[in-house]
């Protein structure tokens, strides 16, 4: 049978291919990954899309998480600073309650108490990063006005949620209207009733109840924060592991396996020098070569 | 009787059979490298022998014909795969182009999304801000960008394709009528009962040449050949050419249109222009669609979620993408709105409600995109414009490996080998010196005839 005399096109074509699988195993060796176009895996391709996309999620969701802590932190100890104030005011009107004192001690304690409700109005008016944080989602003025003796809420009942994580929705604030001037147990409704009581002397006691009852329920509504803040926390540690997993899951499906592309490319080398040698030994002689003498 | 004479002229067949056959060694040692060459085997016969009753005699030996050496069906084969392997070769080639715009970078369609829904995620944390409102419009506008640069990049390898289709149909023209000249030369010289195997072996090439081109059919006629189209559309018919047309469509692309004035654009399923036609008119085509549609949902999407809510002066918001019409979305769409202030964060008209922007983020994760969400879709595109250049690129590779066999075949039918042709012409040679030889004992044998007669006188 007559064979095809010339095999150097095969041979070359052989070394193209080489050369090109070589190619290929220089480029994933220098970038590092194994789906440096989509058409290198298609699939991974695109899970690497996804995977990209929950990576930048997940780091976003930490630098909100970051940008919320503050805010939550800074209320939580806000609002211990409004139930010592409370217990301050309590203490006073314990003091003014007692018989032996004239009108003007009263009236002394009475401008004391007046310098703790302006002082919880400034509390009521925390304002972080230039917003006013218990004044609902009418947020960019005071909520507080402190009108003569009277302190009017001009907020709103609005809460803020944000999305923190996939079916993770956190609700970051408390207005006012839900957590002083609740009715029932209006913290700056009780504070201006001590102070008319210790200016007039008559139902001193029955004022400071209603101080109590407001600093209680401040302090179970102060939970809130607290929980907020363990949320965050939590959320926190899991996004910080699920970018971890994230990471890991793109390694698995781009990342250069080096080992095996070092091996292939070690073959793929000895399989080109071993071509190049056929090469050379094939273009060295043929019958002519022998006739010569 | 037999002669010295006959003797002689029968030493003298042989002195110019092996000259004749030594040409065709010559000849095929110079072509070793020629490509679409077939090598040549002098055909040998013995001549017509003379009866001179009761003998038998031969009368030498007549080069009857040097032959081409080629397989017909091979040769069809070849041209068969050549097509195949050129179609996938310049769909590969325009595909892996494509695919590096949706290639994972800084600023491709998928990173750009997560961007503008992350942005959207830290104004939900201070929807007053003004400048993470900023970051929103910023966020929006790398995404149009974004849509828009790849958009027009997939235009302008369409137009880049469009001129290769012309060019290609420019270069189809140029074979058809090169063959139809070598179709003409061919059957004068086989009319006269002549070889023609090296206008064959280029006329053969010039048809390798159009088969990688476009899909030919040869049809063989006596002492001619005419090629169509696969389609039947007639490209050389004996010694007339065809020429193939251009003309544009309402897309501003070039069909290709028979002399007869049909068109054939749908037709020319392989070769490289097949390969070409494919990625200009059906895989480009659907990737934009895609992209389109996806341009449009999001930018739809967004647009329902900003209009249903209020900006930071308390007014309903107004759309944030500029919704172009759907057929070229993507390379139009733009941000809508300069004023970051716009931008309707807030569901309940107060400055610092963020009701809104969450609706707004909720969007990443909803299917609004033919029941997927923005990601998952373009995930998807994504593993399309893969899946096709792969699959492009391993018909390719199997095709050239076919070819490569097949070529293979063809030089061990038609390849000159030089082993074997060193050997012939040492048999030649030996055969020629051998004749030589006997002319010489003739002529011995002549001089001894005529000396004969003078040593009688």
């Amino acid at each position: 049978m007559r064979v095809n005399p010339n095999p150097l096109p095969d041979l070359i074509a052989a070394l193209g291919q080489t050369q090109q699988q070589i190619n290929t195993d220089l480029n994933q060796i220098s970038s590092g990954t194994s789906v440096a176009v989509p058409s290198d895996d298609p699939a991974s391709a695109a899970e690497l899309v996804q995977n990209a996309a929950q990576t930048s999620s997940a780091d976003q969701f930490l630098r909100s998480i970051g940008s919320i802590q503050g805010e939550v932190s800074n209320a939580d100890s806000t609002l211990n600073s409004v139930i010592t104030a409370l217990q301050q005011a309590i203490t006073l009107g314990v003091e003014g309650a007692n018989g032996t004192l004239n009108d003007a001690d009263r009236a002394a304690i009475a401008t004391e108490v007046q310098g703790i409700q302006s002082q919880l109005v400034s509390l009521a008016n925390l304002s972080y990063q230039g917003t006013y944080v218990f004044a609902g989602t009418a947020n960019q003025t005071a909520p507080y006005v402190l009108n003569g003796s009277a302190v009017t809420y001009v907020g709103n009942a609005g809460t803020n949620s944000v999305t923190l994580g996939n079916h993770f929705t956190l609700q970051t604030n408390l207005p006012g209207s839900q957590l002083f001037s609740a009715s029932g147990s209006d913290m700056f409704q009780s504070i201006q009733d001590l102070i008319t009581s210790l200016q007039s002397g008559t139902g001193i006691a029955a004022a400071v109840g209603e101080v109590d009852t407001a600093s209680s329920y401040i302090d179970s509504q102060r939970t809130f924060y607290g929980n907020a803040e363990n949320q965050l926390n939590t959320q926190q540690t899991y996004l910080n592991s699920d970018t971890t997993q994230l990471a890991q899951q793109q390694n698995t499906l781009g990342a250069a396996n080096l080992p095996a592309v070092i091996t292939d490319l070690t073959s793929e080398e000895t399989s080109r020098q071993a071509t190049l040698e056929a090469v050379a030994a094939t273009t060295q002689n043929n019958l002519f070569s022998y006739l010569k003498g | 009787m037999s002669s010295l004479n006959a003797s002689l002229a029968i030493a003298v067949s042989g002195l110019s059979a092996e000259q004749g056959a030594l040409e065709a060694t010559t000849n095929n040692v110079a072509n070793v490298n020629t490509p679409g060459y077939s090598r040549e085997v002098p055909n040998l016969v013995s001549s017509d022998p003379i009866v001179v009753d009761p003998l038998t005699l031969g009368t030498g030996v007549t080069l009857q014909n040097i032959e081409s050496i080629r397989d017909p069906i091979l040769e069809s084969q070849i041209q068969q795969e050549t097509q195949t392997e050129n179609q996938f070769s310049t769909l590969a080639s325009a595909l892996q182009q494509t695919q590096t715009n949706f290639t994972t970078s800084s600023s491709d369609i998928g990173t750009e999304i997560s961007n503008f829904f992350d942005s959207i995620n830290q104004l939900s944390t201070s929807p007053a801000d003004l400048s993470v409102r900023q970051g929103v419009l910023t966020a929006a506008s790398n995404l149009a960008t974004s849509f828009n640069s790849t958009a027009n990049n997939l235009t302008q390898q369409q137009s880049s394709l469009d001129l290769s289709v012309v060019q290609t149909v420019g270069q189809i023209n140029q074979l058809s009528q090169q063959i139809a000249g070598l179709n003409g030369q061919i059957s004068n010289l086989e009319n006269v009962g002549q070889s023609a195997g090296s206008f064959i072996d280029q006329r053969q090439l010039a048809i390798d040449q159009l088969s990688s081109l476009v899909n030919v059919s040869v049809i063989p006629s006596d002492n001619s050949l005419t090629l169509t189209t696969a389609n039947g559309t007639p490209l050389v018919m004996g010694q007339q050419s065809f020429q193939l047309t251009t003309q544009l469509n309402a897309a501003g692309l070039h069909d290709v249109y028979s002399q007869q004035g049909a068109d054939i654009t749908s037709e020319l399923t392989s070769g490289q222009l097949g390969g070409t036609l494919q990625a200009r008119d059906r895989q480009i085509p659907s990737i934009q669609t895609e992209l389109n549609t996806l341009a449009t949902g999001l930018a739809s999407a967004v647009n329902g979620v900003q209009t249903a809510g209020y900006d930071l002066h308390g007014n309903l918001g107004t759309d944030l993408f500029n919704a172009p019409t759907a057929a070229a979305s993507a390379a139009n769409l733009s941000v809508a709105i300069t004023d970051p202030s716009l931008i309707a964060a807030s569901s309940d008209g107060t400055q610092g409600s963020n009701g809104n922007a969450e609706a707004m983020y909720n969007l990443s994760t909803e299917a609004v995109i033919n029941n997927q969400s923005p990601t998952a879709y373009y995930s998807g595109i994504v593993f399309n414009v893969g899946n096709a250049t792969a699959n492009a690129a391993a018909e390719q590779s199997a095709s050239s490996l076919t070819l490569q066999q097949l070529n293979d075949q063809r030089a061990s039918v038609s390849g000159v080998s030089l082993d074997e042709e060193a050997a012939n012409m040492v048999q030649y040679q030996n055969a020629y010196a051998a004749s030589a030889q006997v002319v010489t004992a003739i002529n011995d044998m002549m001089y001894t005839t005529i000396n004969m007669s003078t040593l009688t006188t």
